[in-house]
């Protein structure tokens, strides 16, 4: 299993780096194939559904609850994309040339472009007086996604389960539940509003769990390697 | 053989007893609850609410709770609780479903509607729990022995029953969208527009109370006869949203019994009388109450005497006014002259007539010897009413003292913090951006006082020498110290602190503005 995914001699490393495009052209048709579209559909439409409610009220837009509602659409994102990295056939994929980073990173790159649309469509759904400024909600919604995205990485790589998707966009939903609202102290507050004089000090904070994510996400992307490993626990 | 053939006959012949069928559903409920307990994230959610509950019991700032404001406190954290138990109900109820064993139930006698019934009732241990955390912290926050006020078992009943409202609501949503998607998007929905949105709402008429939690928060608790809250109209409004939605639940998967139809009647009855009769606004009698309380306090506040002065408190915070006199009695015991022995009126205020979010400032009063208190007290409360007494006692009354912007000012922030055990970290809390070098506004129950920061040292100076020697002082310079027209400067020197580096600033003296 190793000697498959070792590192190879430089003969075959040249002769790689012009193939590279043509695997990843090869990849593209299978990779879009397997993408959890259902998933990315259902949390997108509500995800808009979410941003379009201030439309529906008549009177004025409340900001608080505009900028909320975009936040709640970023998380609607973040739970759809929990189930990008769900493939039931990883057991058997393990040992393709290809690598699970450059696989990992197909599937991202597909679902970005959909992605950043689907997030233009949203902030321009939000009533345009009550809209808050699009770059630091841009920030916010990239760091959830990405630490979506991390999380599924990370389940991935530390798990033996082929579609962790549902348990990454629970617990994604529990720490959204929880941590802006009991567990963070005042002074570390993520969620404030646009006129409060922490608004960018918390998007410092934001920046900071973006910058993680893409770490982690990055760390965790390898296929995970268990030589060594007792077979009885593999077996598990 | 015959037992064989004796069994089906009977079990086919005559219906089983609908006894027999309530103790299938009986199972199921006590099944899918020990499920729902077993949830690692409801049973994180479930800890970390306890360990939320212990923590606000146990910080040292709340040490003088108003219980008219604590029972409105336990509502909004269980809505926590309420989004993971709609959540995992949820999944709960569509687990059948995603591993298709759907079929498999056909057969059973336990019909469709029937095992939404368990499902519904799953949730009712859920919000027992709550109600027990609920009851605790509550009981814990009036056993405290600053405990003032009163509760209301309405606003008490809401964290659980938004426990139920959601749990119900959760399987509803099974029963109508077989999606495993359908109950995050509402999660989302419900946790930012109701958990994380509360704080920006109010004002918006009766819509507002159709939201589960109206938690309605000031800073300055009120004496619970001016809440004017429909807290017990709300609970039954939600007692009857969490029955309508369990027993649509219960009508969707197919239960059309003349009883379900019946009960739903019942529960829509519930909910609509409840929604009504909370949409009143605030009660006339209320309004006028809290016009009375905030213009003509005395008309309804009793006068205790401690030592020498009078504590004017509303009914409620009777228990209080031994609190304030210790204070009194600390800060007078460092003032020297007359006002050592003055007589002093404390008089408890509040500013109701803007309604329970809105805490205006308060007035001083020009009236020679009067104290202003609010209502809240414990923390930070306590030194800004130790400066409100010492800006009396060297000024003459409130109005005079809070223009004092004179080298007085070092006086009266000795005699404010000087008996206290610790006299600096009050020093930096009782001012406004929490500094102890360079002027600042120093906070007060009414307007507040500045001070410069050749003043700010001296007194930090003060704070630093031994207590009986500055007391001395004070006493023997009383009149100086207290006459405007003194001088920073030969305040410090009378005092016996060193001049400062720096040649006093040449705006130290004067009021700017």
């Amino acid at each position: 299993m190793r000697g498959l995914t070792a590192p190879d001699t430089a003969a075959d490393a040249t002769a790689r780096t012009g193939g590279t495009y043509a695997v990843i052209l090869a990849l593209v048709p299978p990779v879009w194939r397997t993408l959890p579209r259902t998933a990315l559909a259902v949390c997108g439409g509500s995800g808009l559904l979410l941003a379009g409610i201030p439309r529906l009220q008549s009177g004025p837009p409340d900001p608080w609850l505009c900028v909320n509602l975009l936040r709640g659409a970023a998380l609607m994102l973040g739970v759809g994309l929990a189930f990008l990295l769900d493939d039931p056939a990883r057991h058997t994929t393990a040992t393709v040339p290809v690598r699970r980073p450059l696989r990992s990173a197909l599937r991202m790159a597909l679902v970005a472009p959909g992605a950043a649309l689907w997030w233009t469509l949203a902030l321009l759904l939000v009533p345009g007086r009550a809209r808050p400024p699009a770059g630091a909600l841009t920030l916010e919604a990239a760091a959830i996604a990405v630490t979506a995205l991390a999380v599924a990485s990370a389940a991935v790589r530390f798990t033996e389960r082929t579609e962790p998707g549902t348990a990454v966009a629970a617990g994604l939903l529990v720490t959204a539940m929880t941590v802006p609202t009991v567990l963070l102290p005042e002074r570390w507050a993520l969620l404030v509003a646009v006129h409060d004089p922490h608004w960018a000090a918390a998007h410092e904070r934001w920046a900071v769990v973006l910058t993680a994510a893409v770490l982690l996400c990055a760390l965790c992307c390898s296929e995970p390697v268990r030589f060594g490993r007792p077979v009885r626990l593999a077996r598990r | 053989m015959s037992t064989a053939l004796e069994t089906p006959a009977r079990t086919v012949g005559q219906d089983p007893e609908p006894r027999r069928r309530w103790a299938a559903v009986a199972a199921l409920a006590r099944f899918e609850a020990r499920e729902l307990r077993l949830q690692l994230s409801f049973l994180g959610i479930a800890l970390l609410y306890v360990a939320w509950i212990v923590w606000q019991c146990t910080r040292g700032t709340d040490d003088y709770p108003a219980l008219q404001d604590v029972d409105r406190d336990t509502q909004s954290v269980p809505m926590l609780v309420g989004l993971s138990v709609m959540l995992w109900v949820n999944r709960a109820v569509l687990r059948s479903h995603r591993h298709d064993t759907e079929r498999h139930f056909g057969v059973l006698v336990v019909e469709p509607w029937r095992r939404t019934v368990g499902h519904a009732l799953s949730v009712v241990p859920a919000a027992l729990f709550v109600a027990v955390c609920v009851t605790v912290q509550f009981t814990w926050e009036s056993l405290k022995s600053g405990a003032v006020g009163h509760g209301s078992p309405g606003e008490l009943a809401v964290g659980p029953l938004t426990v139920l409202l959601f749990g119900e609501l959760g399987v509803l949503l099974g029963r109508l969208v077989r999606s495993a998607f359908a109950a995050p998007v509402l999660l989302v929905l419900l946790l930012f527009t109701q958990v994380l949105g509360t704080s920006a709402s109010g004002g918006g008429g009766w819509t507002t109370w159709l939201a589960p939690v109206v938690t309605e928060t000031g800073s300055r608790p009120f004496p619970s006869d001016l809440l004017g809250r429909p807290a017990a109209w709300h609970a039954l409004y939600l007692l009857g949203l969490a029955l309508s939605v369990a027993v649509l639940a219960v009508l969707a998967a197919g239960g059309r019994s003349r009883t379900v139809q019946a009960i739903l009647a019942g529960a829509l009855a519930l909910t609509l009388v409840g929604a009504v009769a909370q949409s009143g606004g605030t009660p006339a009698a209320t309004v006028a109450a809290r016009e009375r309380d905030s213009l003509t306090p005395e008309k309804v506040q009793s006068c205790l005497e401690h030592g020498t002065s009078t504590y004017c408190a509303f009914p409620e915070w009777r228990g209080r006014t031994a609190d304030w006199a210790a204070v009194v009695h600390r800060v007078q015991g460092l003032a020297g002259g007359a006002a050592g022995g003055e007589r002093l009126t404390v008089r408890q205020r509040i500013d109701a007539r803007g309604g329970l979010t809105d805490s205006p400032a308060f007035d001083p009063s020009a009236v020679p010897g009067r104290v202003t208190v609010g209502t809240a007290w414990g923390g930070n409360r306590v030194p800004e009413f130790a400066v409100a007494v010492a800006s009396v006692l060297v000024a003459g009354n409130e109005k005079a003292g809070s223009a004092v912007c004179d080298a007085r000012m070092v006086t009266i922030m000795w005699l404010a913090l000087g008996a206290e055990s610790d006299p600096m970290t009050l020093f930096r809390h009782v001012r406004l951006d929490d500094s102890v070098t360079g002027s600042a506004i120093v906070l007060a129950p009414t307007d507040p006082l500045a001070m410069t920061a050749e003043q700010t040292r001296i007194v930090r100076e003060l704070l630093k020498m031994p207590r009986y020697a500055v007391t001395a002082r004070v006493k023997a310079h009383w009149s100086q110290l207290t006459s405007p027209k003194t001088s920073t400067a030969r305040v410090a020197e009378l005092l016996g602190v060193p001049a400062g580096p720096v040649a006093t600033d040449p705006d130290g003296d004067s009021c700017e503005g």
